[in-house]
């Protein structure tokens, strides 16, 4: 551009302006291809990256216990998950484009700008030390300021929780114009906090222009005092004009630049947190020095050897592994530093005995399930399978002989075929089917419309609690596993639903060991053995005849529930 | 996220980029701060002038006085420069805070009517919408619909006027020059449309698959022990896997189209000035365009590509704002189903009707699931009544119809004998008080705690007699005393501390009815004792209706109530229903048999 300016001002009639003009197009196509790919390739980098971390992030949480879930909200971890891994990928892509380009900017135009005249580069670059100092302090107030309103927009969404969650005390209470101007001052300090902001910020963002604004002036000013002088031609100084527009933006861009690379640093080190936590949880659980021994990969309990065989085959015919015996010897266990939940609790369920455990809510029944299943870990010597230490059986092969229904009927959003078949590997149509079928929901399941591909949640089909359960059952049945637990899987299923689960059930687990939690005494009563907690403590243990002659805790309870059926019938 | 439940995929749509019913709501919305609206107008085309003065004075500088050897006179047009920089520094610091003060009052006003609004709803609007839905139409609906304000309205006026000048000042330079830079604009236009159009889609995707992606994470969050016991991890981070790398994929692509644009766009511009100069250079050489004529034109030329550049950008934004407001102004146009009748009748205080009664009541939450059917009773005034049952017989129920936080499908709810709808509803509710044992505290001080929703000034002296009545004495001990903060949902204080207080804000708030719906809470014996106690202060000498879970407290009473089928089965009092042997006589076992022996 200089070139062809100057060859105007010399020989207007004969420059070579399309010469000039070819050069220039040139140019800019080429600048854009190379922006493109250099955009193309930083950015695709850095999603890969990103990538990558959501994936490592994910495989750290999926080995933490659930003691870890109960002390990280879900809102926290997604928090780390998304906007934290966001925040990286700014780093990454953003700041790193910035930074790069920032200083590819300033030593290109630099020299370009010295090749052309040093003193008026000096000129030109004169005012921007101090706008770079202005520009930072700006910047400073402006966090500062931001961090302030992000403040204050928590306490109003705290607040707006808040009420809106306990709209009935509201409503009784009258406190609608106290929550009206509760939530009115809250309002009114974030505007006042904002607007704080936007006052600084409104100083700032045109700096910007007032920066190019200068550069033009001196340019103009002291260049045109050289052109005048015939120390510089024209087209450099409209050359030089150009050159100081491209310094701007990565002047700017600098300090916001730099919070970015804060932002990013601090998200990378809360992300970390997690996948080093994650890496430390797994070297416990799985490679811990009690499983160092060689030969500890070998699976204990012995896998069903039908799972990979004819997809035909129904779970109650399944050739099962030999059923294992399950042993709590002493066991005192406490969740914290909470009072203990389960205390000396010693009782033994023979290979292919169905023991069920009864007592009040509270009493401990679910911590023997968690506990066998070592979703939280139970102490040293205390719980073993077929004589062997839980705590040294590798987890993998320990859960996968383990068919456990949990309380919750938790179940995912997608088809009712495949919340069974999570059970295992190769759960086929036929498998599933079969599951369900003694699960006692086979048939419900084929009237939808979509029948077992029908998908479970809010945007799908709405179970109800006994459904859900059943489900759950269906789920731990599939891929038959020689050993059953059942954390009160009936308690949202109706008396006659349950009669007929418990007539498949019984089919079906013969041969294999159950336990069998639950506060519904009729599920129990059929068990070869009743272990009756009180909170925490053993205190009976024996047949249903057996503990009802006693006259105990069992026979107190058993009367209760006969009262409650007989009120549900009135 | 606070809330789990709402559906992240529908919470993305995307709306038209205009839609005339939403506008004319939004104008509506802004019109409070027109005063502010104006200003800021008023000032666009002050910053345009101010803005092309400055191509103009380099034009000066280099025609008149640089190529003339004029070094005094360019001085001058220094000096001027300077002037008009710093008149544009100010305008534009002033534009953009008035634009920011128009925003923030907008966000400020609509987020104060939507939470008014949301406290008027009714009950069953709140079964409906989970507080994380509505927490979002509070917290960040509102910031797009001030985005459109801003982004949208402020700045299409002000590049409307900003190109309107820049084109009449290039026409006027040099009208062939300019329609020579003029032609690049239908391509450029292509180009633009053609490439937003795609990176709209693209970004559409992209939130379709993130959504998709986070819903699966927190569904793993939740669901982390089942995938533990069923031994899935693998197969579950495969499946993460995919999803992570769909969404990858379509981040790229929609990185793709907007790269490409601005590419594209700078490319154009880049032509754009080469056809200038070799344009203009013929001009120059014919002597009809001067040197510092084609340089201020360049710069028009930057100038005139901006706002052309961004002109998609802001339709995405505005497309955004339109599906907010219209989540916004649907909330807002749900008119609350339960509200005070038109004219409320004076109360006559009907001497003999009883102070509460449930004539022939149906009710039911959903379709035709009844809770209620048929349901009849009354209380008379200073009768203290229980009502007991077994569990989702619809005890509950019966208070939440009588304050009318429900209306009944059929049958009446009369208050002193007039029916509820006819009530005033603020009067109603400071009439017939339901006492939530188990309540929540909201963040504050105990006093401000206690002090809720009761009118007119409570003496000190009545709040330490409600304290003692509650058998509260432990705020005396607290190191503040009344004025100790209790943190979110009263989280410093013991959950048996907490009954005590709620107790103490019933006996404050001392409403003519009184409802307790005592809540099946577990708490140490030492605190039962305390707070069986407190109730029988709370209820000496008022009407009252208890809720009662636990049979154990309900023998004082002067009647009993057992529902049983949405009905009122049995009545009595306590030793005419156990002799009688029948539902009561066996819940009463039940209960009794139930405590530990």
């Amino acid at each position: 551009m200089k070139r062809a300016i100057d060859a105007l001002q010399t020989d207007p009639a004969s420059a070579p302006v399309g010469h000039y003009v070819a050069l220039i197009a040139l140019f800019a196509i080429v600048n854009g291809v190379a922006r493109l790919g250099s955009r193309f390739a930083i950015t695709g980098g850095c999603q890969r990256i990103e990538s990558d971390l959501r994936d490592d992030l994910y495989a750290a949480l999926q080995t933490f216990p659930p003691r870890f879930y109960a002390a990280h909200s879900t809102g926290d971890l997604m928090a780390r998950a998304t906007s934290d891994i966001t925040a990286v990928r700014s780093l990454l892509g953003f700041g790193t484009i910035s930074l790069v380009s920032t200083v590819f900017a300033f030593v290109g135009v630099l020299a370009a700008m010295l090749a052309v005249d040093p003193w008026l580069t000096l000129w030109a670059l004169a005012p921007y030390p101090v706008l770079v100092i202005l520009a930072r302090r700006f910047n400073l107030k402006v966090n500062e300021r931001a961090q302030a309103a992000q403040d204050q927009l928590s306490v109003l969404s705290e607040r707006v929780q808040e009420y809106l969650s306990g709209m009935a005390v509201v409503r009784a209470y009258t406190l609608e114009p106290r929550a009206r101007a509760d939530f009115g001052r809250a309002n009114g300090e974030y505007l006042r906090l904002s607007l704080a902001l936007a006052r600084t910020e409104a100083g700032f963002s045109p700096l910007m222009g007032l920066i190019a604004g200068i550069g033009t002036l001196v340019v103009l000013w002291a260049g045109g005092r050289a052109v005048v002088d015939s120390r510089l031609s024209l087209g450099a100084l409209v050359a030089f004009n150009g050159y100081l527009a491209y310094l701007t933006w990565p002047t700017i861009a600098l300090g916001w630049t730099l919070s970015i690379v804060r932002r990013g640093l601090t998200s990378m080190t809360r992300i970390q947190e997690i996948v080093v936590a994650g890496s430390m949880s797994t070297a416990l659980t799985e490679g811990g020095l009690r499983e160092a021994r060689p030969g500890s990969d070998t699976p204990v309990l012995p896998v069903a050897t039908g799972r990979g065989g004819s997809a035909a085959s129904d779970p109650a015919t399944t050739n099962s592994p030999a059923a294992p015996q399950i042993r709590f010897s002493h066991l005192t266990f406490a969740y914290g530093d909470r009072a203990p939940a389960l205390r000396d609790v010693s009782f033994e369920v023979g290979p292919g005995e169905t023991v069920a455990v009864v007592g009040p809510t509270g009493s401990g029944k679910s911590t023997l399930g968690l506990l066998l299943a070592r979703l939280w870990e139970p102490p040293v010597g205390t719980l073993f399978v077929d004589g062997r230490d839980v705590t040294e059986i590798p987890l993998a092969s320990l859960r996968a002989g383990l068919g456990y229904v949990p309380q919750d009927g938790f179940l995912f959003s997608r088809s009712i075929a495949e919340n069974i078949a999570l059970g295992r590997d190769d759960g086929g149509a036929a498998q599933v089917r079969a599951a369900a079928g003694v699960a006692g929901i086979a048939e419900e399941v084929e009237r939808f419309p979509a029948g077992f591909d029908a998908v479970v949640g809010e945007r799908g089909l709405t179970l109800s609690g006994g459904q859900r359960q059943r489900v759950t059952l269906a789920r731990a049945l599939t891929g038959a596993p020689p050993a059953l637990v059942l954390d009160d899987a009936f308690a949202s299923v109706d008396a006659a639903k349950e009669e007929e689960i418990l007539i498949n059930l019984r089919r079906v687990v013969s041969g294999r060991t159950v336990l069998l939690m639950t506060h519904r005494l009729r599920a129990a009563c059929t068990a070869d053995r009743i272990v009756v907690l009180d909170a925490g403590r053993v205190v009976e243990t024996g047949s249903h005849e057996e503990l009802l002659r006693r006259g105990g805790l069992y026979a107190r309870l058993w009367r209760i529930q006969q009262l409650e059926e007989e009120i549900a019938r009135a | 996220m606070p809330e789990s439940t709402y559906d992240p995929e529908a919470e993305e749509q995307l709306g038209r980029a205009f839609d005339r019913r939403l506008g004319a709501r939004l104008m509506r919305a802004a019109r409070p701060h027109r005063r502010i609206i104006t200003g800021s107008m008023l000032l666009f085309p002050l910053i345009a002038v101010a803005e092309l003065a400055q191509p103009w004075l380099l034009k000066v500088a280099i025609d008149d006085h640089i190529l003339k050897s004029d070094w005094l006179g360019l001085t001058w047009v220094a000096g001027l420069y300077i002037g008009v920089l710093a008149i544009l520094y100010a305008l534009r610091t002033l534009e953009e805070y008035l634009m920011q003060l128009t925003g923030q009052r907008v966000i400020h006003d609509l987020r104060a009517a939507i939470f008014d609004h949301l406290l008027r709803l009714e009950a069953r609007f709140f079964d409906r919408n989970p507080v994380g839905r509505l927490m979002t139409r509070v917290l960040h609906d509102v910031e797009a619909v001030s985005e459109a304000l801003t982004s949208g309205l402020f700045a299409v006026v002000a590049d409307v006027i900003t190109l309107t000048a820049v084109v009449a000042v290039m026409l006027w330079i040099d009208w062939r020059l300019a329609l020579v830079t003029f032609s690049i604009v239908p391509i450029l236009v292509l180009v633009a449309v053609y490439f937003r159009l795609n990176a709209r889609d693209a970004y559409r995707e992209v939130r379709r698959r993130l959504a998709r992606l986070n819903g699966f994470l927190q569904e793993s969050l939740q669901g982390m022990p089942v995938i533990q016991l069923f031994v899935r991890e693998r197969h579950e981070r495969e499946r993460f896997g995919r999803l992570n790398t769909d969404y990858r994929r379509a981040l790229f692509g929609s990185m793709r189209w907007e790269a490409s644009l601005y590419a594209t766009v700078e490319a154009l511009g880049s032509i754009a000035l080469a056809l200038l100069i070799w344009y203009g250079s013929e001009r120059i050489v014919a002597e009809s365009l001067t040197f510092g004529g084609l340089v201020a034109f360049i710069q028009y030329t930057n100038r005139f590509f901006l706002p052309i550049r961004d002109l998609g950008a802001k339709y995405t934004v505005m497309q955004w704002a339109m599906a907010s407001s219209e989540r916004i102004f649907g909330l807002l146009d749900r008119a609350p189903a339960i509200v005070s009748p038109p004219a409320p009748g004076p109360r006559p205080a009907r001497s003999g009707s009883p102070a509460v009664e449930l004539d022939a009541v149906w009710f039911a939450y959903d379709a035709d699931d009844w809770v209620l059917r048929d349901c009849s009773f009354s209380v008379a005034p200073g009768e203290r009544v229980a009502i007991v049952g077994a569990t989702g017989e619809g005890k509950t129920t019966c208070a939440r119809v009588l304050n009318r936080s429900y209306d009944v499908r059929q049958g009446r709810v009369l208050v002193d004998g007039v029916d509820v709808r006819d009530w005033e509803l603020a009067s109603l509710r400071r009439h017939v008080g339901i006492i939530f044992q188990d309540s929540v505290l909201f963040a504050g001080t105990v006093e401000e705690n206690l002090r809720l929703g009761a009118d007119g000034a409570v003496s000190p002296l009545e709040l330490a007699r409600a304290l003692e009545t509650a058998r509260a004495g432990f705020v005396a001990d607290l190191p503040k005393g009344l004025g100790e903060l209790l943190g979110e949902r009263g989280a410093n204080v013991s959950h048996g501390q907490r009954q005590l207080l709620a107790i103490a804000r019933a006996l404050v708030y001392n409403p003519a009815v009184l409802i307790l719906d005592e809540a099946m809470s577990s708490v140490d014996p030492e605190s039962e004792a305390l707070i069986r106690q407190a109730m029988t202060g709370l209820l000496a000498g008022r009407t009252s209706i208890t809720i009662a879970h636990r049979l154990s407290t309900v023998h004082a009473a002067d009647r009993i109530l057992v529902l049983h089928r949405g009905q009122v089965q049995e009545e009595g009092t306590h030793a005419d229903l156990l002799r009688r042997g029948g539902l009561y006589a066996r819940l009463y076992e039940l209960q009794t048999g139930a405590a530990p022996a």
